[in-house]
């Protein structure tokens, strides 16, 4: 044997065996796609504007804060568009203070003075910072959320980089939608908060003993229909506690045995909750979530840190608004862009079709190679599968996900594959036809057809790797495994089958069954 | 085993034939687009919704839209799936009015709900205000919390053989076949009492929003640009500005005449499709570089043959390989358009569509485009360094 096949023959021994422990066993080291396996995939948009204007909202009651303190006289403060205040309303000799104040105080605004004026700009680095934060916060809420639910291989993954508001959610096997997306997509923003009026059928009744106009330290809020709350309140502006002030969040019970979320604040929280109470007895205190009225209860007695919160729940119902809680709220408001939910029964059906495909493909194409190319056919098959070996052990490697699109991919990889094969061959059948020697026709066959293979497939990379940058999950499940078979491709078809021609044919052979 | 020996077939004397052939399809899906129907864009380019729903008794399309026109959907798309009318998609999207905005995702999901809930029978509709669940739709964990009162030992386990016969049949259509999966007594008559069997399986549910719609599209175009882009640059860098522009024409060629031929089939434009006509780009191009890299070859061998007939040749040595590789392409892609199922039977019907488009512009087309540029530009024949 030449020495120089003997360290060809290693590496590709090392190559395959290589690929067969990183993708054994292949039911745990494939990952399936959403298509194949079931599940859910959602795709939204997490409305960054709030993230804005809850910091704009702060900014405003700090301004006012500011301005009493220094005795500095303004008409009103007013948020006229997103990240911009407005202060009116200002006496011309105070403009210098006023100007002092906002340089000190504020100096993530920038300031504009006009004549009794004053307009206050976000900076957009600092808009750009909160938008980004709130993304980031967002996807770790999220994330705990799908944890605490139990969802095996989440993915949860932020679209576009630093600019990107959107968040991809994979979540596989889930059979169960509707729940998931509620929970993935609740702000769980929770107030409890003192009612001044109400409930009343609709806001112009609510609103009739204030002459129309809802009072300034007040706003109104609807009852979810759901729960034991409907029509409308008027509650205090600045809520008693919010969900930041709980401690423990746990399901129990309330006193008709119905399931109800009991909660402990705390201490700061049950302090305030405490005097709120004291002070209210025989009023309502609403239980705000995500601007609904969940409950409105009676205050019969001064309250220290625990109750409960009621609201008609569901078992899963209180179960899941516990582990919302837990997880915290979502810095802004979430919208939906997309979702797909596959059914497991269709995902079993798609495997069956993608794996019948593809044996009947790869069937049809090992028959006619062994009948058209005969010994040397049994060659081309060898370096198809190792090509499918290689293949699957690189989506194991990669930990990506095989879809059926993907499947697909590794069916036309094999068709490209075939063709190196076929083009190898053909080219040796023509330096055979014009009367070299074997040898001598089997190294000019290789190195012929070598740059056209190698410009073919280069080409078809190019073009799959721009299906990669625009597709969305199963579209790349296509692309990557086309990219990953097309490059196996030039490892098989041209250096395992030729080691495979150098250790069959020999030297002296005088027919070739090709 | 040869196919034929080496012809000697005068390819580039057709190539006006072919052009016009060509023209003429291509002009056909133009006007097609224009004043026909134009393409269907699936629920990925247009927002919309996509439900796959299996029924327990076998129906019609026209009993389905019949069931659809009450609620003011008689518009949406109805498409059977094998299985003996028992499976369908269905494609909805709301009316929209003039100058109004998008809707949002919310409303889609509304109208999704009505669709299935119209389409269940209207005992379901009473089981369901009885406060029974839906043994067709219920998840696995609620399951075993239903059952736990009465086999609190086994709820899990019999709450996963169910799942697991209702993933393999679709649908469960009576509680006998429950019983025989060898459940407790107890078990059953409490799925009796708390449960109802659901007429029809949401099999899958893609609803896509009109903003992502939009944002495809764009993508979709811009990516099938770019990778011709990126080829024509291979391609000029590997060989020569003709070859390369030829190249590139002939890809235009193929999208268009493949998309032009999809116009006038009833299928829906989607992403699959797409990353079709992607992948016959590839395919095209392929087939047209081994020509041209043949052509590379004889130019060296052949100087004073003039540049057609070299063209000639290289297309008919090449022509076996080009028979068989496409040939056993045609038969791979034929066995995922047979048995590859309907999620991808869009995809393979394209590739199919490409695989005969590809090959034919390769000898009809590039070739002759090569030789138009050569004589249009007077350029030299040798086609740069290999």
């Amino acid at each position: 044997m030449k020495k120089g096949l003997r360290w060809k023959i290693v590496l590709v021994v090392a190559v395959v065996v290589l690929a067969v422990v990183v993708s054994l066993p292949l039911g745990e080291k494939i990952h399936l796609g959403l298509d194949l396996r079931g599940g859910i995939h959602l795709l939204m948009q997490v409305v960054t504007d709030d993230a804005v204007i809850i910091e704009t909202n702060q900014e405003i009651l700090r301004l006012q804060e500011q301005m009493k303190k220094r005795d500095l006289v303004f008409a009103a403060v007013t948020n006229p568009e997103i990240g911009v205040i407005l202060v009116s309303g200002l006496n011309p000799d105070q403009e210098v203070k006023v100007r002092d104040v906002l340089e000190d105080s504020f100096r993530e605004w920038d300031t504009a003075m006009g004549p009794g004026r004053a307009t206050l700009t976000m900076k957009p680095q600092v808009a750009q910072y909160l938008r980004d934060q709130a993304v980031n916060q967002a996807v770790e809420t999220i994330r705990n959320r799908v944890d605490q639910f139990g969802v095996a291989e989440p993915t949860i993954q932020r679209q576009g980089g630093i600019t990107g508001d959107r968040i991809i959610v994979e979540l596989p096997g889930v059979d169960n939608p509707d729940r998931v997306k509620n929970i993935i997509k609740t702000t769980a923003l929770l107030e409890w908060s003192l009612v001044i009026a109400g409930p009343a059928q609709d806001e112009e009744t609510l609103l009739s003993p204030y002459g129309g106009q809802v009072p300034e330290d007040g706003r109104v809020v609807k009852g979810d229909p759901k729960r034991r709350a409907e029509g409308y309140f008027l509650v205090k502006k600045v809520p008693t506690v919010t969900g930041k002030d709980l401690r423990i969040v746990r399901r129990g019970t309330d006193e008709w045995n119905n399931p109800a979320v009991s909660f402990s604040l705390n201490p700061d929280g049950a302090r305030r909750f405490e005097t709120a109470t004291g002070e209210n007895i025989n009023k309502l205190m609403a239980i705000i979530l995500d601007d609904k009225v969940q409950s409105a209860p009676v205050i019969n007695s001064r309250i220290q840190g625990d109750g409960i919160i009621q609201g008609n729940f569901t078992v899963e119902e209180a179960e899941d608004l516990v582990l919302i809680l837990k997880s915290g709220a979502l810095p802004a408001s979430m919208k939906y862009l997309e979702e797909r939910t596959i059914g497991p029964s269709l995902g079993a059906d798609s495997i069956r079709a993608g794996l019948m495909a593809s044996v009947v493909a790869l069937a049809l194409v090992i028959i006619f190679m062994i009948f058209y190319y005969r010994l040397a056919g049994i060659n081309a098959v060898v370096a198809l599968i190792l090509n499918t070996i290689l293949v699957v052990a690189c989506l194991a490697y990669f930990k990506a996900n095989l879809t059926l699109p993907g499947i697909a991919g590794i069916i036309l990889a094999i068709g490209m594959a075939v063709d190196a094969n076929v083009l190898i061959f053909e080219r040796i059948k023509e330096e055979l036809a014009l009367g070299k020697s074997i040898a001598a026709s089997i190294v000019t066959g290789f190195k012929r057809a070598f740059s056209a293979i190698f410009d073919s497939n280069v080409t078809t990379i190019i073009s799959a790797v721009f299906l990669f940058q625009f597709g969305t999950g199963p579209i790349k499940g296509y692309a990557v495994t086309l990219i990953i078979g097309l490059v196996a491709n030039l490892f098989t078809a041209v250096f395992v089958s030729r080691l495979i021609f150098d250790l069959t044919v020999s030297a002296k052979a005088r027919q070739m069954s090709i | 085993m040869r196919l034929f020996k080496t012809p000697n077939i005068n390819f580039m004397k057709y190539r006006f034939i072919a052009l016009a052939f060509s023209a003429a399809v291509i002009l056909a899906g133009i006007l097609n687009l224009a004043f026909g129907q134009g393409f269907k864009f699936g629920v990925d380019f247009r927002g919309g919704t996509l439900l796959r729903i299996l029924f327990a008794q076998p129906t019609s399309v026209g009993a389905v839209r019949q069931d659809l026109r009450a609620i003011g959907l008689g518009e949406a798309s109805i498409q059977e799936i094998e299985k003996g009318g028992r499976e369908f998609q269905i494609r909805t999207q709301l009316p929209k009015a003039e100058g109004e905005a998008d809707l949002e995702l919310e409303a889609h999901e509304i109208m999704a709900n009505r669709v299935i809930e119209t389409l269940a029978s209207e005992e379901n509709a009473i089981d369901r205000e009885r406060g029974l669940k839906d043994l067709n739709a219920i998840d696995e964990k609620s399951l075993a919390f239903l059952l736990e009162p009465v086999i609190p030992e086994e709820s899990a386990a019999a709450a996963e053989k169910i799942a697991r016969f209702r993933k393999d049949q679709g649908l469960i259509r009576s509680l006998d076949e429950v019983e025989r999966l060898g459940l407790a007594a107890e078990a059953v008559a409490e799925l009796r009492e708390k449960t109802y069997l659901g007429s029809l399986a949401v099999l899958s549910r893609e609803t896509v929003g009109p903003q992502v719609g939009a944002d495809l599209r764009k993508k979709a175009t811009l990516a099938t640009i770019w990778a011709l882009v990126g080829m024509l640059a291979y391609i000029t860098l590997r060989f020569k500005v003709a070859y390369g522009v030829a190249a590139i024409l002939t890809l235009a060629h193929d999208v268009l005449f493949t998309l032009a031929v999809f116009s006038f089939s009833s299928r829906e434009l989607n992403l699959p499709v797409v990353a079709a006509v992607l992948t016959i780009v590839g395919f095209s191009i392929n087939d047209t570089i081994v020509i041209f890299d043949r052509v590379r070859d004889n130019l060296k061998i052949l100087r004073r043959s003039p540049f057609a007939s070299i063209l000639n040749r290289s297309l008919n040595e090449m022509l076996s390989r080009s028979i068989i590789t496409s040939g056993t392409l045609f038969l791979t892609v034929m066995a995922l358009f047979l048995f590859g199922g309907e999620v991808i039977n869009d995809f393979a019907f394209t590739m199919l569509v490409g695989v005969i488009i590809g090959s034919y512009s390769t000898i009809y087309l590039s070739c002759p485009i090569v030789l138009a540029w050569q004589r249009v530009f007077k350029t030299q024949k040798t086609p740069g360094k290999k």
